[in-house]
């Protein structure tokens, strides 16, 4: 074996450093969802539980749990949230931001274009607020599934269709050209070939559209949150009902929902793992 | 009709906003014919082919394919076959897929493809790749899978754009030979882009020179190499180049002499009144070299051997002269020597317009 250079090793260590940084919250919502309520507010800190509690996951058994809410409560929410996510998802990325991306590349060919798209994102969603909630008020959609999904996939078009320009960009014009002369006409050139090397960038796209929608918590309160239930409220509404006081959060409940919701996008993410570290046009042209 | 397709190519002229491509080319391509573009980049001679493919649009002029005027039609309708000098093979389907998607675009049946596919396969000797994806075979294989691709639907006609170029030069040889006996076989006619002039040689029936987007010349491999019709085509095509030297040529009674500062030539019977600014052109082959004798005196500044031939290069004065001998050249870099030269094998180009002095004549 040969001796890693001091360099190497320095790198190694901070790698693990950053990666401690990013890691540590996600352990200590762990740990927390599943610590007994009497250790969760202890000084020192208690790093290592000495024992498992589904409580906060399955069955209030403890007095001190001030909310009857536990993690399994949020099957219900999280039926909302997959088809809100789902439906804003699917709508902007393949039916808006990979056609859109194409044509931006391909037809109009112009750098503004794709720049103001790009502005657009960085507009704190926030200034929408008053208009979207007007305009799913006149469309009868508030409290609906569908008017969320509607703002949603107003705000994740614009950086879905950015993504994807950089990807459609990097298509080999060659390869369409080919696609061409083989007799494919421009819509079976995208469909068939363009949007199937594009697969990491749909990918990503996809997953970021999802993680957006799922986590939203403004519009979710805003457009579907009433003091009965609607029938439409995503998870980010169900951790609100873990505040007990205006002070005072059910702090295991809490982690345990937590971790709960995480599940879904971490799973996709390890599946979307496959396809986006895969370099699908690579080997497409020589030279 | 399968091959039969002539095409002919009418007053055609490509710009790119203000940057002509392709000034007035004319152009007659018969059925059956293995046509070559020759041009070094920058001629214009892809973007021929891509304007006879459909791929770019025409500025002014015409393109015919068997007898059909093509102008704004795309290359589907033009049934134009190309293989691309990346190859252009799509990378998320395997070779099976590949070579069946043209059939499969043109609604042909599940058997019908298969079947056409094994027998392209066949021919092509690519039977055992059919599974694999494009980034799994080699260079090699990637280009007869194109080659296999661009023939499965009997097009009217074949283009290629540099297609050997991506290949290692052994390779290179070996597809060299393969493609004019596939082309035989299968009888399209062929357009042939590249700017490499032992290619175009090899495996034309007829090459086009281009220069700078305009037709320099049009002819047989042979005529092309021995009667080149201007400087341009004379220095381009052979390999080394031809011999050019400028100087100025005059009449002396009966004869011509050549003269410039580093030499003067007595040479035979006169083509021309008065006194002209030439270059005299003179293939290395035609030229002799020795120690001794007669010829023009000069010192010998560069000996390369390439195995069954060399090459001398003595510089007469400030001109050199390469010098083709059979073997090893007895001489060595700084010995004097003579080169000999007979006069029936000179060509002279007009200085002013290029053109070969003579060239409609004989």
């Amino acid at each position: 074996m040969k001796k890693p250079s001091a360099l190497a090793t320095a790198v190694f260590v901070l790698l693990v450093l950053v990666c401690l940084f990013y890691l540590f919250p996600l352990y200590w919502t762990l740990i927390t969802s599943f610590k007994f309520n009497d250790q969760i507010f202890t000084y020192p800190p208690v790093f290592f539980p000495s024992g498992i509690d589904f409580a906060n996951f399955f069955q209030s058994s403890s007095v001190a749990h001030a909310t009857s809410q536990t993690a399994i409560g949020s099957i219900p929410w999280m039926v909302d949230s997959t088809v809100v996510a789902i439906t804003a998802t699917l709508v902007s990325t393949f039916l808006i931001a990979a056609p859109a991306a194409y044509s931006l590349v391909r037809f109009l060919k112009n750098v503004w274009l794709g720049r103001l798209i790009l502005f657009m994102t960085m507009i704190p969603e926030v200034v929408f607020m008053v208009p979207f909630f007007t305009l799913d008020a006149q469309l009868n959609l508030l409290n609906s599934w569908w008017g969320l999904a509607l703002v949603y996939l107003s705000l994740t078009a614009p950086f879905a269709t950015w993504l994807m320009m950089g990807f459609f960009n990097d298509v080999p014009k060659t390869v369409e050209e080919a696609a061409e002369i083989d007799g494919l006409s421009p819509y079976q050139i995208f469909y068939r070939i363009s949007l199937r090397l594009v697969t990491p960038g749909l990918v990503a796209a996809v997953l970021l559209s999802f993680i957006f929608c799922w986590n939203e918590l403004l519009y979710a309160l805003i457009l579907t949150y009433s003091p009965f239930p609607t029938g439409s409220e995503t998870v980010p509404l169900f951790i609100t009902s873990f505040l007990i006081t205006d002070k005072s959060f059910a702090w295991g409940g809490l982690a345990a929902a937590g971790i709960f919701i995480m599940l879904p996008t971490i799973v996709m993410g390890i599946f979307a793992q496959k396809y986006l570290a895969r370099g699908l046009t690579l080997g497409a042209v020589k030279g | 009709m399968k091959g039969l397709s002539e095409v002919i190519v009418e007053d055609l002229t490509k710009k790119f906003g203000s940057n002509t491509v392709l000034d007035h080319v004319n152009l007659k391509i018969s059925a059956k014919e293995y046509f070559v573009l020759l041009g070094p980049s920058g001629s214009g001679k892809t973007t021929l082919l891509r304007l006879i493919a459909g791929l770019e649009e025409i500025t002014s002029g015409a393109i015919y394919i068997g007898g059909r005027k093509v102008n704004g039609m795309s290359p589907k309708e033009r049934n134009v076959a190309m293989v691309f000098q990346n190859y252009a093979l799509y990378p998320h389907m395997n070779v099976f897929d590949n070579i069946a998607l043209p059939l499969r675009v043109r609604g042909k049946s599940k058997d019908a493809t298969a079947r056409k596919v094994n027998e392209v396969a066949e021919t092509l000797h690519i039977r055992g790749l059919l599974e694999k994806k494009p980034k799994q075979i080699s260079g090699g294989e990637q280009q007869r899978v194109a080659l296999a691709r661009a023939l499965v639907r009997d097009p009217t006609v074949f283009l290629l754009d540099e297609p050997l170029s991506n290949l290692d030069a052994k390779l290179r040889v070996e597809a060299r030979a393969f493609l004019k006996k596939l082309q035989k076989e299968v009888g399209i006619t062929t357009i042939f882009v590249t700017h490499d002039q032992a290619e175009a040689t090899t495996m034309a029936t007829r090459i086009a020179v281009l220069n700078r987007g305009s037709i320099a010349q049009v002819d047989d491999p042979y005529t092309l190499y021995s009667r080149p019709n201007d400087v341009f085509t004379a220095g381009f095509v052979g390999s080394p180049g031809m011999n050019l030297v400028r100087g100025v040529a005059r009449r002396s009674g009966e004869e011509w002499e050549f003269h410039n500062d580093d030499f003067d030539l007595k040479l035979g019977k006169a083509a021309f009144d008065g006194e002209k600014g030439v270059t005299l052109g003179v293939r290395p082959e035609q030229l002799t070299v020795a120690k001794g004798g007669s010829g023009l005196a000069g010192s010998v500044s560069n000996v390369e051997l390439l195995g069954s031939v060399s090459y001398v290069t003595v510089n007469v004065g400030k001109t050199p002269f390469t010098v083709q001998l059979t073997g090893r050249p007895e001489l060595e870099i700084g010995d004097r020597a003579m080169v000999g030269l007979r006069p029936e094998s000179v060509l002279f180009f007009d200085e002013s317009s290029g053109e070969r002095i003579g060239a409609q004549g004989t």
